[in-house]
């Protein structure tokens, strides 16, 4: 019996890459590393225009909490420091570092046995939040949270570590390809959090649509004690956390609380395999493993994508086909990916998909949104919420009722925006709503507190 | 390159795709879905059955098209919803009501209950229903499906007056057994939609086998009317026979396949669906045992409608991980 959890849809799968062995494209003449990859605060930049640089060098350092290094992923110099809107729009500062093929390695990168003179099963949760924020790991499926404060806040409070392999959302392929062709990295790194944790070992969460990876992953994980692999079953957002820790644990994660909180902490596939990485080698975040896909590409593959490369040249790569017209170029999945306004925007820690679609199968633009209160977003909601009326009071900005009908609960997976026969874009009014929301919340609590 | 003009991305909050399921598509099942109803109400009634509909159907879209027209709002017949509300206008009325009473009714039903309120998904009373009872308390007479088989036996068990207007049922009511079957088929009179609860019930099954509507609504509400029909003691029937001629007749499978699962005026959470269905089903019930009014279906539903946010609210799911089992488990560990 495969594992699951409640609501939630059914997508097309698109996975139309998960033949597709990873290629590694070739690093382009100029890339540029925003100096954000994460959640939290930008790092300061330590390095100056016309410096060289060698790969895998240090160009950012996080003195904020929040925060991840950010390394060069190639030798070279530094052409020039700009600032770059990201998809979201904020201005970025930008380091622009002009390639110069050799690839010299830094000098200073070693692993964890080497610099600490210890066997890697004795590492600690310190030593090793040390080390991943010094490899500038940051949640590689999306969210792009800083990998060490989880650490930090999982030392002494978790039992239960999840690796999440779910990849739920249609096309993407990245993960599912990590696993068929380095299992081991994926054990292994579980095995280092759970000794740097003191726990005897951990879940790798799988959805059933990646048979041949679960097979891999046993086979893997054979004979180490105490990891095991869950069989999920293929449903969206089973890679959701809150949905993750339900299928795998039972336990219920409300909103504004953290993995932690039920005693759980998840890594993605790519982020457990970088951690495995940066502690056996030193080797830093600098480079990852993305799909291209979508109905206007050429030729569709996995790609180990220096960060940094512009999305045109991972388009140029795999051909734009002549017939279509690219409308929307999407970095992530369909469901929760972000729409890019240009081309030029470079892939970054997060990036584990670009989609170039045509959208034309999509309902039309001129479509009116009218809810006509189906209740399919109702029935679709992981988090059990009636998106139907947050929409309709995010409208109306009564954010009163919005927060009755527990807006701070969303976790914007876009199910009920997907089912949606109404055409509502329901996800985007209550992302309307929430900052309203929790700054109403925020000054009742600061009243109560009076 | 196809993508070099980056002038022409669009970018949009995400999800970036969406279900084929449109309402377009979903009312189109609705259409389907009533077809079998209307296939036997011609095959019964003759072609005037068939002529009302299309009347209706055209005046509702007409209707709509005009009034979005005239408020200067985009159109939305394109998503066929006014074809419903036209096939089941139509579908309440008896085949000699003139027409020029039933195209008042669609006019009242999509201008006044659907269009004034705001369109599709704003109306809070059913459109087609308050068309019916609209023509009922205007046109009582006309409304009356002569020979109607329900009223008559309703009659009998409340007012033995009523009887006096005599039709062909006196003897129908000899042999149940039979007309119970004729009941079931459609072989009775009664208005164009609700003589064939077999044909109205394939098209319930398509509805839900399609995921247009859930069971919730139609088996709570036929379910409760079967309970307190089979408890309440009838002089004239069997316990069984009462409640089969209650469930057959009045309309009450096309009210509650058709009319109470109408998505704009019925709740959306599952069990906010059942109390409705009780409700329609109990209020049904009173209607018919305490009055000797046949239009139970249609105020049930009605009354019903008008509890519908109430109901919605009063039902909504606890947020995923803080409902009453989450609490207690907080609870245990802290003990």
């Amino acid at each position: 019996m495969a594992l699951t959890f409640k609501k939630g849809i059914h997508l097309n799968e698109h996975k139309n890459t998960s033949g597709c062995h990873t290629v590694r494209i070739a690093a382009p003449e100029f890339l540029y590393i925003p100096m954000r990859q994460h959640i939290g605060a930008p790092v300061t930049c330590i390095v100056k225009e016309k410096d060289t640089v060698t790969r895998g060098q240090t160009i950012g350092t996080a003195d904020k909490a929040l925060g991840a290094d950010v390394h060069s992923p190639v030798s070279g110099t530094v052409e020039r420091i700009e600032y770059l809107a990201d998809a979201s729009g904020t201005r970025i500062q930008t380091v622009v570092i002009k390639n110069d093929g050799m690839m010299t390695p830094c000098p200073d990168l070693a692993g964890y046995e080497e610099i600490y003179g210890k066997s890697i099963s004795e590492i600690t949760a310190q030593e090793l939040s040390h080390i991943v924020r010094k490899a500038g790991i940051t949640g590689m499926g999306g969210a792009s949270f800083p990998t060490h404060v989880k650490i930090s806040s999982a030392a002494g409070r978790v039992s239960d570590i999840i690796i999440n392999c779910a990849e739920c959302e249609p096309y993407i392929t990245a993960d599912h390809r990590l696993m068929t062709e380095a299992p081991e990295k994926i054990v292994k790194g579980l095995e280092i959090i759970a000794s740097a944790l003191s726990l005897s070992g951990g879940t790798i969460a799988v959805e059933d649509n990646k048979r041949d990876a679960v097979k891999l992953l046993s086979e893997a994980a054979g004979q180490t004690p105490g990891i095991k692999v869950a069989v999920l079953r293929t449903k969206y957002p089973q890679g959701d956390e809150r949905q993750l820790i339900r299928a795998v644990t039972g336990r219920r994660l409300p909103a504004g609380k953290l993995p932690a909180d039920v005693g759980c902490v998840i890594f993605n596939a790519a982020t457990c395999a970088a951690i495995c990485d940066a502690v056996t080698l030193g080797t830093p975040l600098t480079e990852r493993i993305v799909t291209v896909d979508g109905d206007c590409v050429e030729n569709p593959g996995n790609f180990i994508v220096p960060i940094g490369t512009p999305i045109r040249v991972l388009a140029e790569h795999c051909g734009i086909k002549k017939e279509k017209t690219v409308k929307k170029i999407i970095s992530g999945g369909p469901m929760m990916g972000t729409a890019q306004y240009n081309a030029d925007y470079p892939v970054v820690k997060g990036t584990s998909a670009l989609l170039f679609m045509s959208c034309e199968d999509d309902r039309p633009d001129s479509l009116p949104s009218l809810c006509i209160r189906c209740g399919r977003c109702v029935n679709a909601c992981p988090m059990n919420l009636m998106p139907l009326y947050l929409a309709l009071y995010s409208k109306a900005e009564d954010y009163d009722n919005v927060i009755r009908y527990g807006v701070t609960s969303c976790i914007e997976c876009g199910c009920c925006t997907y089912v949606c026969p109404g055409n509502v874009p329901i996800v985007q009014y209550i992302r309307i709503a929430k900052p309203r929301a929790s700054a109403i919340l925020k000054a009742r609590s600061s009243q109560e507190g009076k | 390159m196809a993508y070099e003009n980056d002038n022409l991305l669009t970018v949009t909050s995400s999800p970036h795709i969406r279900s084929k399921r449109t309402t377009q598509r979903i009312m189109l099942d609705v259409i389907i879905a009533l077809v079998p109803a209307l296939a036997f109400s011609v095959y019964r009634f003759g072609v005037r059955a068939l002529m009302l509909t299309v009347i209706s159907v055209f005046t509702c879209v007409l209707c709509e098209e005009l009034f979005c027209r005239i408020v200067r709002r985009q159109s939305t017949v394109y998503d066929l919803s006014a074809v419903v509300t036209g096939f089941l206008v139509a579908f309440n009325v008896p085949v000699t009501l003139p027409m020029w009473m039933l195209v008042l009714g669609d006019v009242f039903a999509i201008v006044v209950a659907k269009m004034l309120f705001g369109g599709i998904g704003q109306n809070f009373i059913n459109p087609a229903l308050s068309a019916r009872v609209f023509m009922f308390l205007s046109f009582p007479s006309y409304m009356q499906p002569t020979n109607g088989v329900f009223s008559e036996y309703i009659g009998k068990l409340v007012n033995a007056d009523v009887v006096a207007s005599a039709t062909p049922l006196t003897q129908a009511s000899q042999g149940t057994a039979v007309s119970l079957q004729d009941m079931f088929i459609g072989n009775i009179n009664g208005v164009l939609g609700e003589v064939s609860a077999l044909c109205l019930l394939v098209g319930g099954i398509y509805l839900i086998a399609r995921r247009v509507i859930s069971w919730h609504i139609p088996v709570s509400f036929l379910a409760t009317a079967a309970i307190i029909s089979l408890i309440v003691p009838s002089d004239n029937f069997g316990r069984v026979d009462f409640m089969l001629v209650n469930l057959l007749g009045g309309g009450l499978i096309l009210g509650a396949l058709f009319m109470a699962t109408d998505y704009s005026t019925s709740p959306v959470t599952p069990v906010g669906k059942i109390i409705f269905g009780v409700g329609c089903g109990a209020i049904t019930m009173l209607i018919r045992l305490f009055s000797s009014n046949t239009e139970g279906v249609s105020f049930a539903i009605l009354i019903m409608n008008l509890l519908v946010y109430y109901i919605d609210r009063f039902t909504m799911p606890k947020p995923f991980g803080t409902g009453r089992k989450d609490r207690a488990g907080k609870a245990e560990k802290r003990a």
